[in-house]
């Protein structure tokens, strides 16, 4: 896997998920059931703390069109952005 | 050469091999290469073989086994799960994974069902999905196969369930705590367990029981499973369920490469080492000196005690070495409806887990809490069936599993040939191989949400 893609502050977010404490394959389906609640353009931020996400949310985002925005470390667990394509 | 350039050279190779997520095909192929060498060893790895004797040692515990089982430290299959839980440990710390990740209630209800499926499943499959499956192909055992159909099943049933959960369950869904560590810290207790590994090691290396001295290898090698496993994030469950989710099928190739490899290394043993058996050699080579020696005319009865003694441990190597290499040891007799149902089982307990027998340990390693819970349920689930299946001769009897209710015993070579066998195996990887591929483009056989 490549280098980690740091995301850039401040982005204006429609929706977050709390997706704290789940693990594979949670994350990944609560996040494509949850962008169906934002519209095109619009930017989707997931909490996590599976390692995994890393590498399955910006697959899938390459997958489904979407834009991977990349990641930022928190407090214990990583905010992930993505803009719905 | 600048100092500045080789100090960053050394920081990357630290980053390439704690940090940075193996690429899967590279982890498949490592993980085919240590399953090899452990079988050369001398026995093939599995979870379930761990998860079941720390069950049993539950079951002790609260009064409802009275036997005791097999020190933790001494079964080699608990041994196997020791190594591989630490080496998933270490990786996770040294590459900042680890931390406690407490998941929301629901989850923990998941665990527990999970953890008894997949207790149950893997008593009539005969394996969970390492022994069962991919040790069991490698092991050339039609076995495998029908438990690969069974989880394939599984597991498309389990992410429908995952789908109907998510419009159906709303309790218990959020709320997950994640308990973090500073990263130096980290790193420190990992090294620290890597010490105590090689420690581990050596102290079973210094015993004089052959069987406890051949502990060293299992435990090094599993740690190195583990190691390759957390770091690659390498997951069979996810192999199977990834193209019916996302279409993805990166880690469905890799098991597929995985499993030829280690079929051929299985194949090559297991044909090979019998023909040149040194064991078998050095021991008729011996009977023969015994043979043509007089007892009577030996006066020196330090030299017959002493013969004597090499006879003992010429028959000991003789009977590590069938133990090794005897394909009948590890067929089990689940070729039928027994695997395909274990599988099934199995597939779908995974999918409850997040994780597979391997899967499941490794991330106990990386602190997943609620593959902590999974544990002790799938081992007491399976603990209990295994003793019940064996007083109902369930599996049937004796090594070749004669009656077996729950399959065939068929060690595959029998039927077909090692040349056959080793053609169905990469025929049927193949398969694998281009179906997940054509999926991944024409999504056809993607599960939809």
């Amino acid at each position: 896997m490549s280098d980690i893609k740091i995301a850039p502050e401040g982005l204006e977010v429609a929706r977050t998920l709390d997706a704290k404490g789940l693990s594979c394959p949670m994350p990944l389906l609560r996040t494509k059931k949850e962008i169906e609640k934002i519209n095109s353009g619009e930017i989707l931020e997931v909490l996590g703390t599976d390692p995994g996400s890393r590498n399955d949310i910006p697959g899938w985002c390459a997958r489904a069109g979407h834009e991977y925005l990349g990641e930022r470390e928190d407090d214990g667990f990583i905010r992930f952005y993505v803009k719905k394509k | 050469m600048s100092d500045g350039l080789f100090k960053e050279k050394v920081k990357n190779f630290f980053k390439i091999l704690c940090q940075t997520e193996w690429n899967a095909t590279v982890a498949g192929l490592i993980v085919a290469l240590l399953s090899i060498l452990i079988m050369a060893w001398w026995r093939p790895w599995g979870a379930v073989g761990a998860i079941r004797n720390w069950g049993e040692w539950l079951l002790y515990g609260v009064g409802i086994f009275d036997t005791k089982p097999t020190s933790i430290v001494v079964s080699s299959g608990s041994v196997i799960g020791i190594g591989f839980l630490a080496g998933a440990f270490i990786s996770a710390c040294l590459g900042n994974d680890f931390s406690f990740k407490f998941p929301p209630p629901w989850e923990l209800v998941k665990a527990v069902i999970a953890g008894i499926l997949m207790g149950v499943g893997s008593a009539f499959a005969g394996g969970c999905n390492v022994g069962g499956m991919y040790n069991a192909i490698g092991n050339l055992a039609a076995n495998g196969f029908t438990m690969w159909l069974g989880l394939i099943i599984g597991v498309v049933l389990g992410l429908k369930y995952i789908y109907w959960e998510m419009e159906h369950i709303t309790w218990g869904t959020a709320g997950g705590k994640n308990l973090d560590f500073p990263y130096g810290l980290k790193i420190v207790i990992g090294i620290v367990t890597f010490a105590i590994l090689i420690w581990g090691a050596y102290y079973y290396s210094g015993q004089s029981d052959n069987y406890v001295n051949s502990l060293s290898g299992i435990l090094l090698i599993s740690a190195g499973l583990g190691y390759t496993m957390q770091r690659g994030r390498w997951c069979m469950v996810q192999a199977f369920r990834e193209p019916h989710m996302t279409g993805d099928c990166t880690l469905a190739k890799s098991v597929a490469l995985s499993i030829l490899i280690l079929a051929i290394g299985a194949a090559v043993l297991k044909y090979a080492v019998p023909q040149r058996g040194s064991a078998v050699a050095v021991q008729s080579i011996l009977s023969d000196v015994i043979d043509e020696l007089d007892p009577d005319e030996v006066d020196d009865e330090d030299l017959a005690d002493t013969l004597e003694d090499v006879i003992d441990a010429a028959d000991q190597a003789v009977i590590a070495a069938r133990r090794t290499l005897d394909p009948v040891n590890y067929v089990r007799g689940t070729f039928g409806w027994g695997a395909v149902f274990g599988g099934f089982l199995f597939g779908l307990g995974a999918m409850f887990a997040g994780g597979c027998g391997s899967g499941t340990l490794w991330r106990v390693g990386e602190g997943q809490m609620k593959l902590w819970l999974v544990v002790p349920f799938f081992g007491i689930s399976n603990a209990i069936m295994t003793k019940w299946f064996k007083a109902i001769h369930m599996e049937g009897v004796g090594p070749t599993h004669e009656g077996s209710k729950l399959g065939i015993h068929l060690y595959l070579p029998d039927a077909l040939g090692y040349g056959g066998t080793i053609a169905l195996v990469v025929i049927a990887m193949a398969l694998w191989y281009i179906i997940v591929d054509w999926n991944e483009d024409s999504n056809k056989l993607i599960v939809e949400m």
